[in-house]
């Protein structure tokens, strides 16, 4: 049995566990828990270690999905998480600006370094304030080549896109055979 | 829809970058204990910034030593009579009751003022309307300005480490010159020290050599680039490591285009 590899990385309340949820074959694992510092202000629990979450694509293949932690006191786990992994997505909650110092700080430490494949999700497109795409750009400063698309976590379609359009970038930097 | 959040986590100069990248016009309204401000953008570029409520009316030009009270009265007939969509400044320069340069130079000052003085804000609400225009009869910049060397003076006035770490979280990152600087950078005003630092900019040398070899200190010389890569002059990287906390390019494996094709497969038919 092969198995590969995607994290699903963001601020917290970004909406990683959510994003998981609406896709995942099995139950995901989460090891969430009340939250004790400032993250309390913004949701009751959050991931405090990872979400896992699993897409069987045939008898011999598994895709696994990991979440990362929000908090930056749990940057130590993202270097474990992203060892190996195919194609990383990073989620934005589109109506916070407070968190895209944070979401930068995220794209610096898993993109600097690698050429790894990855796509923006800007989360609750379906919000009132929510920033556009094309904003979010601006906002993170990100080039035309990146690819930031519309999301809403909870919609499984959305979910469904955002996953295709990184296996296309994937795709690019693939070997033939 | 509005675009909505704080100037403390997202700083005045990210949002003329943004306004400005994105030919963005509206009206940005903003607030910080009892203190307002509201900034008008056509197409990206400033048509007026105001302190005060009233400074959005007309009576503004008189304020401004611009027009007399009897030319504004003049200006107003001119405008009530003018075709739907005319505005005061046309009317003004239109009628030649006042140089168009004379009206571009007092509003042009206003405005660059009213924004300077937003710099110090360590924060406030903002609210971007989108569409957003002034009113016909709001004396607006009859040559809207570029907010390009509003953003290099406002960076000029930070006085905090904390808005430049947003952006240069160490004095180990390298500067280096963008590929394809656009068009209207040729409007940036660089200083003689600004200048004395971009000619240094080699690709290879970090912040802190930098400020070793122009005898600047870390801080001006992160400012100056600051301002530097929020004009769009310029982009900082980390300088690249033997061992650094990030995944190596080794570990990368190379992906099978059909192993791909097959999740792409599965994920479709989910």
């Amino acid at each position: 049995m092969q198995t590969v590899k995607m994290v699903v990385t963001g601020a917290v309340n970004a909406g990683k566990t959510e994003f998981i949820r609406s896709i995942s074959d099995i139950e995901v694992v989460s090891t969430e828990r009340r939250a004790t510092d400032d993250t309390r202000m913004i949701k009751h629990e959050t991931t405090v270690a990872m979400d896992f979450g699993r897409i069987a694509i045939a008898d011999d293949l598994v895709l696994h999905l990991f979440g990362t932690p929000g908090q930056k006191r749990f940057d130590f786990m993202w270097e474990i998480l992203s060892e190996g992994m195919l194609g990383l997505i990073i989620l934005v909650d589109s109506t916070r600006p407070e968190t895209f110092r944070e979401t930068n700080r995220i794209i610096d430490f898993f993109v600097s370094f690698r050429e790894t494949p990855f796509v923006i999700a800007a989360n609750k497109q379906d919000r009132p304030n929510a920033w556009a795409p094309d904003e979010l750009r601006l906002a993170l400063r990100q080039p035309a080549h990146v690819k930031i698309l519309p999301c809403v976590a909870s919609d499984r379609a959305s979910v469904k896109n955002i996953l295709l359009e990184l296996l296309y970038v994937i795709q690019e930097n693939s070997e033939e055979a | 829809m509005a675009l909505v959040g704080n100037l403390r986590d997202f700083g005045l100069s990210d949002f003329l970058y943004l306004v400005d990248r994105g030919y963005k016009t509206g009206g940005l309204h903003l607030a910080y204990q009892h203190e307002m401000a509201l900034l008008f953008f056509e197409q990206g570029k400033l048509l007026l910034a105001v302190r005060r409520p009233e400074d959005v009316q007309a009576s503004l030009l008189v304020r401004l030593g611009v027009l007399t009270a009897e030319e504004l009265n003049r200006a107003r007939s001119g405008l009530a009579m003018s075709a739907d969509g005319t505005t005061l400044t046309q009317v003004i320069v239109e009628e030649q009751l006042v140089p168009r340069e004379r009206l571009q130079r007092a509003l042009q000052g206003f405005t660059e003022e009213a924004v300077y003085g937003l710099f110090a804000w360590p924060e406030g609400e903002f609210r971007f309307e989108q569409n957003q225009r002034p009113a016909h009869d709001t004396p607006v910049i009859p040559m809207p300005i570029s907010v390009d060397h509003l953003i290099m003076e406002g960076v000029r006035r930070i006085d905090e480490w904390g808005r430049i770490k947003d952006r240069i979280p160490s004095t180990d990152m390298v500067a280096h010159f963008l590929e394809q600087p656009r068009e209207h950078l040729k409007g940036v005003k660089l200083s003689t020290t600004e200048w004395r630092l971009l000619a240094r900019i080699n690709d290879r040398d970090t912040l802190a050599e930098l400020a070793q070899k122009t005898g600047m200190s870390d801080f001006e010389v992160c400012r100056m680039v600051y301002g530097f890569l929020t004009t769009g002059l310029v982009e900082v990287q980390r300088k690249p490591r033997p061992t650094s906390r990030g995944p190596q390019p080794a570990e990368l494996p190379k992906v099978k285009k059909s192993l791909v094709n097959r999740i792409i497969h599965r994920i479709k038919d989910m």
